[in-house]
């Protein structure tokens, strides 16, 4: 599912990476940016936590003439006046702007590395607004979010996965050479699906997934394994043709047929019907039943 | 009072009548409020009632919604099948001819609209139904149709499903969305916040925030301008409003409660729902909110949203949890339940007969059904022996009877 998401080219999707201090999840964001830029998409990131260097290290040179690196890292409050980008710029307006102003309109993914640093600076209320404000107003197609969801109270991270359409949790794996990604998306109509799954992050920022976890391994083998206890037995349990018919021919005890129960129904000549008329000396009056004791 | 003397030919009349509808009894009413399509009086306490659109859950929560009072719904935690029964509750209305009120932070109004399912109208379903039921029939005849002695044969069937005797409310296909044409003649106001908060900028201070307070204005509109409050004159036909409420509380309303843990005593959203109780109950409206209740990290403050709301009910989804491969809820798709019942002008409120509801979504249709246990089949059900049960009735009579004297069983 995971290799879905990445290639997935739905629109108005928001797809929230969130990471620990155990496993850093920006080599995943980098490869969910580097599929988007083969895709020939403008990609525009807004970036806080690493410089534009380093950010662009390992993308393929070929294709980052669609990446747009909006600098927030090197002066995000606006301190120094030069302006690349800054945290008070993070509105839908300001932003939809920075987008239209490179290019033509075309299908954007904007990426946020990391929302953990927004949320240093604007309460949760206002950063949820904001990225809903973003998502419907159109000029993008997708929403690619960091978040290091360690840092933050327990509420504040539900509140942003509840807006998301998917979240991936990565974890570090057993071995250590792969990455574990718990992955739950949902879809418009309110279907939710959950995966596990192993990935491996090749040097070109490739997405490769080695193995399904092994809790969904355990769950199919045990659905595999359902054989058929009658296959081999030493009697039989079936019925032929012939025997069926013997069976449905034999008639069980407390069992009403159809005809038993018409024979019984029918009106006999002898048996009588009861008419009856009632006269004036006939008393009736449900009300009182014990009316003809003397008392 | 009858006279003492029945002719038989006046019992057999009687009786032909009874057979043709299931009671001769009907209750004296003077029909003046009934006369809203949709409605009818609660068997209880009078009261006039509208259905949720979910016929298991009129009659899990007592018959249906009285008039003037708010459903909460507790929000799975994907909110899918919270969603659903909103959206049930609105096709009802639509159905019913009914006022609309929708409100939403996260998707536009007319977006919940168009998802709205589609009615099942007897007489489109009732062949399809009955094919599919007969050819059914004629497979399980030829094959394993179990026989059954006499006694046995008339027995009803246990029954899941929940429902109340006469027909109250409709059933809906949720794989199939509704006609526009339908959705057209019902009169409906959407409320978008986005939208809402752009237009009014002017701000005064106040314990609501901004969101619920121009919600509260709109509503206030509604009410007022379409004559839901009994403002409107006798004779001009009434109606109901509906109002449904999405996501109360979530960070899109510029709710912090679920963000924040600690609680100062003032939360806007209660605030908010005293001020939409009162409209409420002076006014011909109905309305169903739903809380994303799972977010709210501070259980007083969801304790007293409970209290604030007449009936509220939670889902429990079992999506992403280990329940969803328990052979237990194999057959469901998640839990009800529900957390309060309003008592409306009786001492006591109508308690359902189980706790344990389950509800689960088939190819069509949303129900909500008692949860069992599936049959044990398996060789090794251990069944209580003689002397076994001998024990524990013993092992009870100690219990019980500390008080009664002597080793005398207890007589019930």
């Amino acid at each position: 599912m995971l290799l879905d998401i990445i290639q997935t080219s739905e629109g108005g999707g928001f797809i929230i990476i969130k990471d620990t201090v155990d496993c850093c999840g920006r080599q995943l964001l980098k490869g969910f940016i580097n599929a988007a830029l083969k895709r020939e998409e403008a990609v525009h990131v807004l970036g806080f936590e690493v410089c534009e260097d380093e950010f662009r290290a390992g993308l393929d040179s070929r294709y980052t003439k669609g990446l747009c690196f909006h600098d927030g890292y090197t002066d995000p409050l606006g301190w120094t006046g030069c302006l690349p980008f800054t945290m008070h710029q993070f509105t839908a307006l300001e932003i939809n702007a920075h987008l239209n102003q490179s290019e033509p309109v075309k299908t954007v993914t904007l990426v946020i590395d990391s929302l953990s640093w927004m949320l240093q600076h604007y309460s949760p209320v206002v950063v949820c607004q904001r990225l809903q404000e973003l998502r419907r107003g159109g000029a993008l197609r997708s929403i690619l979010v960091l978040l290091h969801s360690d840092l933050h109270q327990q509420g504040i991270v539900g509140s942003l996965c509840h807006l998301a359409t998917a979240v991936i949790l990565v974890s570090p794996g057993m071995s250590g050479q792969y990455t574990v990604a718990k992955t739950t998306r949902r879809t418009k109509s309110g279907k939710v699906t959950h995966e596990e799954e192993c990935f491996n992050i090749s040097e070109d920022l490739v997405v490769s997934i080695e193995a399904q976890s092994s809790s969904c391994n355990t769950v199919a083998e045990s659905e595999d394994y359902e054989a058929d206890p009658a296959a081999n037995l030493t009697f039989n349990l079936r019925l032929s043709e012939v025997e069926r018919e013997a069976k449905e021919n034999l008639s069980l005890p407390f069992v009403f047929s159809q005809e038993k129960k018409s024979a019984l129904l029918r009106p006999r000549p002898g048996a009588g019907r009861i008419l009856y008329e009632p006269d004036a000396n006939d008393d009736f009056d449900q009300e009182d039943p014990d009316d003809d004791l003397d008392v | 009072m009858e006279s003492p003397s029945i002719n038989t030919s006046k019992c057999v009349a009687e009786q032909k009548g009874r057979l043709a509808c299931s009671t001769s009894f009907q209750k004296k009413s003077r029909s003046k409020l009934v006369s809203i399509p949709g409605t009818r009086p609660s068997v209880q306490n009078g009261q006039l009632i509208v259905s949720t659109g979910v016929t298991s859950l009129d009659y899990v929560i007592g018959g249906g919604l009285a008039v003037g009072t708010l459903l909460l719904i507790e929000e799975d935690e994907y909110d899918s099948y919270s969603r659903m029964l909103l959206k049930y509750f609105l096709a009802e209305g639509v159905v019913c001819g009914h006022n609309l009120f929708i409100a939403s932070a996260k998707d536009h109004p007319d977006e919940i609209l168009k998802e709205l399912p589609a009615p099942i109208l007897d007489d489109i379903a009732s062949p399809r139904g009955g094919e599919e039921g007969q050819a059914k029939l004629y497979d399980s005849d030829s094959q394993d149709s179990m026989k059954i002695a006499w006694r046995y044969q008339n027995l009803p069937k246990v029954q899941t499903t929940l429902a109340s005797s006469s027909r109250f409310g409709h059933y809906y296909d949720v794989s199939k969305t509704m006609d526009s044409e339908m959705r057209l003649d019902t009169k409906h106001k959407g409320f978008f916040l986005p939208d809402e908060l752009s237009s009014n900028s002017a701000t005064e201070p106040s314990q609501l925030n901004e969101g619920y307070r121009a919600l509260l204005r709109s509503i206030q509109g509604v009410i007022h301008s379409e004559g839901f409050d009994g403002s409107i004159s006798q004779n001009k036909s009434r109606n109901i409003l509906r109002l449904g409420l999405h996501g109360l509380g979530s960070a899109l309303w510029g709710d912090d409660i679920c963000c924040k843990e600690n609680f100062n005593g003032i939360s806007s959203l209660t605030t908010f729902l005293y001020g939409l109780r009162a409209l409420l109950r002076s006014s011909l409206s109905v309305g169903m909110v739903t809380v994303p209740s799972h977010l709210i990290q501070n259980r007083e403050i969801m304790d007293r949203v409970v209290k604030l709301c007449d009936t509220a009910i939670a889902l429990e989804s079992f999506t992403g949890l280990e329940r969803e491969t328990n052979p237990l809820y194999k057959d469901y798709h998640g839990l009800l339940h529900v957390k309060q019942i309003p008592h409306l002008n009786c001492l006591v409120c109508e308690v359902p007969d189980t706790k344990d509801l389950a509800f689960k979504l088939k190819r069509k249709q949303f129900t909500i059904e008692r949860l069992h246990l599936p049959p044990d089949l398996s060789d090794t059900v251990s069944r209580l022996s003689k002397p076994d049960l001998a024990e524990s009735a013993k092992l009870l009579n100690i219990g019980c009877g500390s008080t009664a004297t002597g080793k005398k069983h207890l007589d019930f």
